[in-house]
């Protein structure tokens, strides 16, 4: 089991080892290097080869690729990611706080979602094709179609315009106090979780109905076990493992979704900061940005594998074997 | 009375939405320590009246009429709660598949202990405690180590005795076996059988015992019921139904099992006798055959791959024209694995095949089409290896235009001939697989083997998903079929009396070992190795009449217990 669980964790340093090396080479590729990209057209006309030069030595970017790369993910490793070409400034200081806004969005979301989901989930699948199920599914099929563009704005015309409780867009800088974040995170979140609770609890739904119809259900409940046992302590259980995979694909999934959600709300979270950095061409922000989503994605995948190694026993085994 | 049905009716709504009778005006009455068999074909309903015996019907399907008294108490009469008090305390199951029916992420003992729990109230170390006692008690190695241990973990033949276990927590009055060793090994079986009788002995259990086979029932039952279409059609004294069996159904059924005593395969006369029999050509030659899986993980540097598990060791072999093998082993022997090898499917590790004289090439991709056309093959799930997306007239015309270059019209025209010849109707050509019966699925494979005009067909388990009359018909058709072309046949089986009934020479592997090879008369008569006379006597047929003898009781066989669990 140990090594099953090691195994894992290893192989998601060597997936964001590759994923650096690819935002390294794209970036890299591109026409023109780090600051020839920063620079406006003005200043690469005003300024001499020779100053030109002199900067990209002071930067570091006379040196080959394969030491930059090693130089860079040595130092992103750890959380340093550098400094930006036009203001010197660290990466780090300006990527923490969109990060640690995300962060919140993320959790917030999946302590919300996920729970909510579990229980539309068991109700869907325990009334299988009567009306509770056929609400759900109907439901879910809404919620799920719903684009976060147009949820998002409805819910600001509902609960920010209409009834003004919450505010309509976000006016606190991205180092906000944290409790002042939690309750204007409030629409922001409702917008996510419509589509996640519609999507997860479809997919455990699908999980429940084949394992309340499985060979191991009927044989208990044939032994006289209790319904609540039957459904909770056998059949969900059972229904996680092939949910989390394509749960955690789908987080992974939702993060193009928060882009959205950040700017309809103008939330100072990591994908707009990545959007602000792209329009104002910091490669080093984009490229921070970047690794630190991937990285989000490989904790997720990697959580998803751990519960499944918890869950199912078979994993356990046939990893630790081989 | 301690378990009475009274006109007991169960119905379903099929495709159409129209109510139709699984089971239909059932009555049968059962008293204490008694053993009663429940037998028919597939669909005939057994199985639903087994779980209607504990009030309980699959999603679907319900009670529309009758009484099922336990005890004197109709429990159809009962509230669900009633009902759950019940199942698992007086009447419990042992359900059909051991494989599937443990829940996976549960231990072994989390779900015996969870049954004594729910029905005796005991605390967790006493459920613990009842629970090693109930799995000990079926015999079961190292009970304690077991009752940590998940499902994954232990062998068909041990999850059977779990279930077995679990369904005995409470020392129920009547214990319900649906097809408890259908999904095991003969010899497993063998096993299995014992232990419930010796269990019966010990607990004064009822038991009631459902199965498509004949043979066990015979071996475990003093009862007999006959079951067609939802109806009894006959019941009485094992022994006597089966010496003088009254309705014609049940004489059909018995003699359709296929016995190891039967005679070697009889071929019947043709007009245009093949060239063929005992002075033919060898149509396919093997030499010491050897295959090893291949080992697991990745090939990384500096860490040599675990070496595989050899599946086939220095096997060899021959099979002239008109003539037929029969490879006969349990599961894991390597019997799949030899015929896969020769159909090209897999790489032989060792050793040397020839195809009518000249070496054959390994991999079927590499084989010239003439060469593919001349080794056909045939599987036992005839579903998965037919296209489901094309209809039955399709399937046949793709070998002839394949192979011998047909239009589209001669092609047709074939493929109807070959479907009469099959004893189907020219009208099937238009169906989809999924439209057919199992046997008639079966028989479409088959066809579709013979359209290429084979010079060899290799038959892997054909017959054994289906129901024994079915795969009587079947097997009538290939040696027919046989005697026609000429073509050579390797027949791999697990179930001997079919072995005996198609093939004039067998091999007996184990392991990926030859135990015994040789004429099948001669393999049957006098086996040479132990293995094969305990294969012999697990398929033994004792739905013989046998005057003066009480059904025999698998205890009084004599097994040896030593490798159970191998």
């Amino acid at each position: 089991m140990l090594s099953a669980i090691l195994r894992r964790i290893g192989l998601s340093f060597l997936i964001l080892v590759l994923v650096s090396l690819f935002v390294f080479v794209a970036t890299e590729i591109l026409p023109g290097d780090a600051l020839d990209v920063s620079l406006t057209d003005d200043d690469l006309a005003v300024l001499t080869p020779a100053q030109l030069a002199e900067m990209r030595a002071a930067l570091g970017l006379d040196r080959p690729a394969a030491v930059r790369y090693v130089d860079w993910l040595s130092g992103a490793l750890v959380g340093d990611f550098g400094t930006t070409i036009l203001t010197g400034a660290p990466v780090g200081d300006i990527i923490w706080g969109p990060l640690r806004n995300s962060i919140l969005l993320a959790v917030l979301t999946t302590l919300v979602a996920v729970p909510v989901a579990m229980v539309i989930g068991i109700i869907a699948a325990w009334w299988r094709d009567r009306a509770p199920d056929a609400i759900v599914s109907t439901g879910a099929v809404v919620g799920y179609s719903l684009p976060e563009f147009v949820s998002g704005n409805a819910l600001i015309l509902l609960f920010a315009i209409w009834l003004p409780i919450f505010p309509a867009t976000i006016t606190l800088y991205t180092q906000g106090p944290m409790l002042d974040m939690l309750v204007v995170a409030v629409l922001p979140v409702a917008t996510i979780i419509i589509g996640s609770i519609a999507y997860l609890s479809r997919l455990l739904r699908l999980g429940l109905v084949e394992s309340l119809a499985s060979d191991y259900v009927e044989r208990a409940r044939l032994a006289g076990v209790s319904e609540r046992r039957i459904v909770f302590v056998h059949a969900v259980p059972a229904s996680l493992v092939p949910t989390l995979n394509a749960a955690a694909l789908y987080v992974a999934g939702l993060l193009s979704g928060i882009v959205v959600v950040e700017t309809v709300f103008a939330w100072p979270g990591l994908g707009l900061e990545l959007i602000n950095a792209i329009r104002k061409r910091e490669v080093a922000v984009v490229q921070a940005a970047v690794f630190l989503g991937a990285v989000g994605v490989v904790i997720m995948n990697l959580m998803a594998d751990l519960s499944i190694i918890a869950l199912d026993p078979r994993v356990r085994r046939n990893t630790g074997r081989s | 009375m301690l378990l009475e049905t009274t006109d007991l009716r169960i119905g379903y709504l099929d495709g159409a939405r129209n109510m139709k009778l699984a089971v239909d005006g059932v009555s049968l009455a059962l008293d204490s320590g008694q053993t009663l068999g429940i037998a028919g074909e597939s669909g005939c309903g057994k199985s639903t009246l087994a779980r209607a015996l504990m009030a309980y019907t699959r999603p679907g399907s319900r009670i529309v009429g009758g009484q099922v008294r336990i005890g004197g108490q109709n429990i159809l009469d009962l509230p669900e709660p009633g009902r759950r008090a019940i199942r698992g305390r007086k009447i419990a199951m042992v359900p059909q598949n051991p494989l599937s029916s443990l829940t996976f992420h549960m231990t072994i003992g989390a779900q015996i202990d969870e049954i004594l729990r729910q029905h005796e109230g005991l605390s967790k170390a006493a459920a613990r405690a009842r629970s090693i006692a109930l799995l000990e008690a079926t015999a079961m190695p190292d009970p304690a180590a077991v009752h940590g241990r998940y499902p994954h973990e232990l062998s068909g033949g041990q999850r059977q005795r779990v279930v077995i276990a679990a369904a005995l927590a409470c020392q129920p009055d009547i214990l319900v076996l649906d097809e408890p060793t259908t999904a095991l090994d003969k010899t497993t079986e063998l096993k299995v059988l014992k232990l419930v009788s010796d269990l019966r002995d010990r607990f004064g259990t009822a038991l009631i015992y459902i199965s498509h086979d004949l043979n066990v029932i015979a071996r475990v039952c003093e009862r007999i019921c006959i079951m067609r279409d939802g109806k009894m059609v006959e019941a009485g004294p094992t022994r006597a139904t089966f010496a003088a069996p009254r309705e014609a159904y049940t004489r059909m059924l018995l003699r359709a099992v296929p016995r190891t005593t039967d005679p070697s395969p009889v071929r019947p006369p043709t007009a245009h006798p093949a060239p063929g029999g005992p002075g033919a050509h060898p149509v396919l030659q093997v030499e010491n055959l050897s295959y090893h899986y291949a080992a697991g993980g990745l090939a990384l540097p500096f860490f040599p791959r675990r070496k595989g598990v050899l599946a086939v060791r220095d096997l060899s072999f021959s099979i002239r024209a008109g003539r037929t093998l029969g490879l006969v082993g349990e599961s894991g022997s390597g019997k799949s694995t030899v015929a896969a090898v020769i159909s090209g499917l897999l790489p032989p590790g060792g050793g040397t095949l020839r195809f009518c004289g000249t070496p054959l090439r390994a991999a079927a991709s590499r084989r010239s089409t003439d060469l593919r056309r001349r080794i056909q093959m045939v599987f036992q799930d005839p579903l998965s290896s037919l296209n489901p997306r094309l209809s039955v007239g399709r399937i046949l015309m793709r070998p002839l235009r394949i192979f011998f270059g047909m239009n589209p019209i001669d092609a047709r025209a074939e493929a109807g001939r070959l479907l009469e010849r099959f004893e189907m109707p020219v009208a099937m050509l238009d169906r989809f697989p999924r439209q057919l019966s199992g046997g008639q699925q079966q028989r479409v494979a088959l066809a579709r083997a013979f359209a290429a005009r084979p010079d060899l067909i290799v038959c892997d388990e054909v017959t054994s998903a289906l129901d024994v009359s079915v795969q009587d018909h079947v097997l009538d058709l290939l040696l027919s079929l046989q005697a026609e072309t000429g073509t050579a046949c390797l027949f791999i089986s697990h179930d001997l009396g079919v072995i005996k009934r198609v093939s004039d020479d067998v091999i007996v592997l184990q392991s990926g070992e030859v135990r015994d090879a040789g004429p099948t008369d001669a393999v049957f008569a006098t086996p040479r190795h132990a293995y094969t006379r305990l294969l012999l006597e697990a398929a033994g047929s004792v739905i013989e009449p046998i005057p003066g003898h009480a059904p025999v009781s698998p205890a009084s066989q004599g097994t040896n217990r030593g490798d159970l669990h191998a």
